[in-house]
């Protein structure tokens, strides 16, 4: 088992087998991301800080966008049940230890961001001499270094304020949201021979 | 390989060389991990020490907090780490963020130290330090782990180390990009945001202290270095000739041969610290020379003045 995506095929393109299971973990999570930021969008914003809600929308639709089209795919049965498991976990959790559920909420939708913006680097899976100027090489580097930067709106509302009475609450919400979120892209990587350890970390 | 625990977190690390000799520990600085250090385990082992080394909460294969590091758990772990090595003589040297981890372990824990050796080290945040801490940060968030690499590199090495790898830094940055994130990077650099001057306490090191500034180093410069040679009362600031910020990258076994002259000069009872000002060798095996006499060391030209 590789910690990279492998063995490349001629031109230095990523096995379609891989393609299309990383290709659909990611889309669930993004897909399920854009979904949660767009049901807290408002029609017509009425805080500055809700621009944001608009921004992580669009990005994640973004990212489904461009998984779709640069992916090779192939048929995959077992996308099927590892998807059901996947969307499942995505399901709202409100965070517990914080009476307000729509900030309890809240808090549930940032840590799950955080936690796959910031615990899922698709790009550190590709080995060196992967083709740059393959579409899915390239949307996974896109990927990882938009959810850089998208993690940002993540860290300050879970480090603001408005939360410092909670911090403990949030401290165990979002370890939880990582934890969880590493075991299903570690256990996605492992099916298809792909290693990493606990922390995802590659040497 | 073996892991500490601390709380729910687990601190990666690794011991080499005879386990009744004495230590040395190494703290990594920011964006580094412990494999950075095996020309030094090589070279210190070969000169009859044990080295510990591990990887900082957040970095390498540590665990990384998700939402906050202090820098107060990552004197715990350094702690957790020395109380492995049993009761014989340690030395303890980091460098820039290490260098601040071990000096906030020698305040807290100075009795279990035989010696200290900060490199490229800081105990205060002046506006050019601060600054330019501000600007890394920025870089990361906005650029991820690789922009922050692109800017540290040209601070950490010389022209001479860079100019041979100019068109191969991605794979020079790789491994480093390979195991830090961008989240735990940031959280490690937002642990500065509540940051007190260590100044004050620094006059509780009180065990001998060899202070490591390389000469061109314009990250963390002679002042910041200086602040450490008057606090600390056993010290002595030697300068690194053709050195930036991170020399131990780039001058491995000079600078392991400088960790081993100066632990063996502390064990063998000739060490004396008394503030003075050194120039290293320009390679591992030559002799220190004093800093010539009433000149300002602080100074880039040769300007006749005081030593504090």
């Amino acid at each position: 088992m590789s910690a990279f995506f492998g063995p490349l095929d001629s031109d230095g393109r990523v096995p379609a087998r891989q393609q299309t299971r990383v290709a659909s973990f990611l889309i669930s999570a993004h897909g399920a991301l854009a979904r949660r930021f767009a049901l807290s969008l408002p029609l017509r914003l009425e805080s500055a800080w809700q621009t944001e809600l608009n921004a992580q929308f669009y990005n994640e639709s973004e990212t489904v966008s461009l998984l779709l089209r640069a992916t090779s795919w192939m048929p995959d049965l077992a996308v099927g049940y590892l998807a059901t498991a996947w969307e499942t976990a995505w399901f709202p959790t409100p965070a517990e230890g914080i009476p307000d559920q729509s900030l309890a909420l809240g808090v549930d939708l940032a840590t799950l961001a955080h936690a796959v913006h910031s615990g899922i680097r698709p790009a550190a899976l590709l080995p060196v001499e992967a083709n740059a100027d393959d579409p899915f090489a390239m949307a996974l580097r896109r990927v990882e270094f938009e959810s850089g930067r998208l993690l940002q709106a993540q860290i300050m509302f879970l480090k603001g304020e408005n939360l410092v009475p909670f911090r403990d609450a949030v401290s165990t919400a979002l370890e939880r949201r990582h934890a969880e979120v590493r075991k299903l892209w570690r256990e996605m990587l492992e099916s298809i021979d792909i290693s990493t350890d606990e922390n995802g970390v590659k040497s | 390989m073996p892991f500490l625990s601390h709380g729910s977190y687990r601190i990666r690390y690794e011991l080499d060389g005879p386990a009744d000799a004495p230590a040395y520990v190494l703290v990594n600085g920011l964006t580094q991990y412990a494999e950075l250090w095996a020309a030094y385990r090589d070279a210190l082992i070969a000169r009859g020490f044990r080295v510990a080394t591990f990887d900082l909460l957040g970095q390498g294969e540590s665990d990384k907090p998700a939402l906050f590091i202090s820098q107060d758990d990552q004197v715990t772990a350094l702690h957790l780490l020395i109380q492995e090595l049993g009761n014989g003589p340690v030395f303890l040297s980091g460098i820039s963020f290490g260098g601040l981890i071990a000096l906030r372990y020698a305040i807290a824990h100075g009795d279990r130290l035989s010696g200290l050796v900060p490199m490229s080290c800081f105990a205060e945040l002046p506006p050019q330090l601060f600054l330019l801490g501000n600007a890394l940060r920025t870089g990361l968030i906005l650029g991820g782990t690789s922009y922050l690499q692109d800017l540290l590199l040209p601070m950490n090495v010389s022209d001479h180390w860079l100019a041979p790898v100019l068109d191969k830094l991605d794979s020079v940055k790789r491994q480093g990009w390979l195991v830090n994130d961008v989240y735990a990077l940031q959280n490690l650099m937002e642990s500065f945001l509540d940051f007190e001057p260590l100044t004050p306490q620094l006059a509780a090191i009180g065990m001998p202290t060899m202070i490591l500034n390389g000469e061109f180093d314009f990250l963390t410069p002679r002042a910041l270095h200086e602040t450490l040679r008057v606090q600390i009362l056993n010290s002595s600031l030697v300068i690194i000739p053709r050195a930036y910020h991170a020399f131990t990258l780039e001058k491995p076994a000079l600078t392991a041969d400088l960790l081993a002259r100066f632990a063996d000069d502390v064990m063998t009872g000739r060490w004396q610290g008394s503030k003075s000002v050194w120039i290293a060798p320009e390679e591992a095996g030559g002799e220190l020379t004093p800093f010539p006499a009433g000149y300002d060391h602080l100074r880039a030209i040769p300007v006749k003045g005081e030593i504090a």
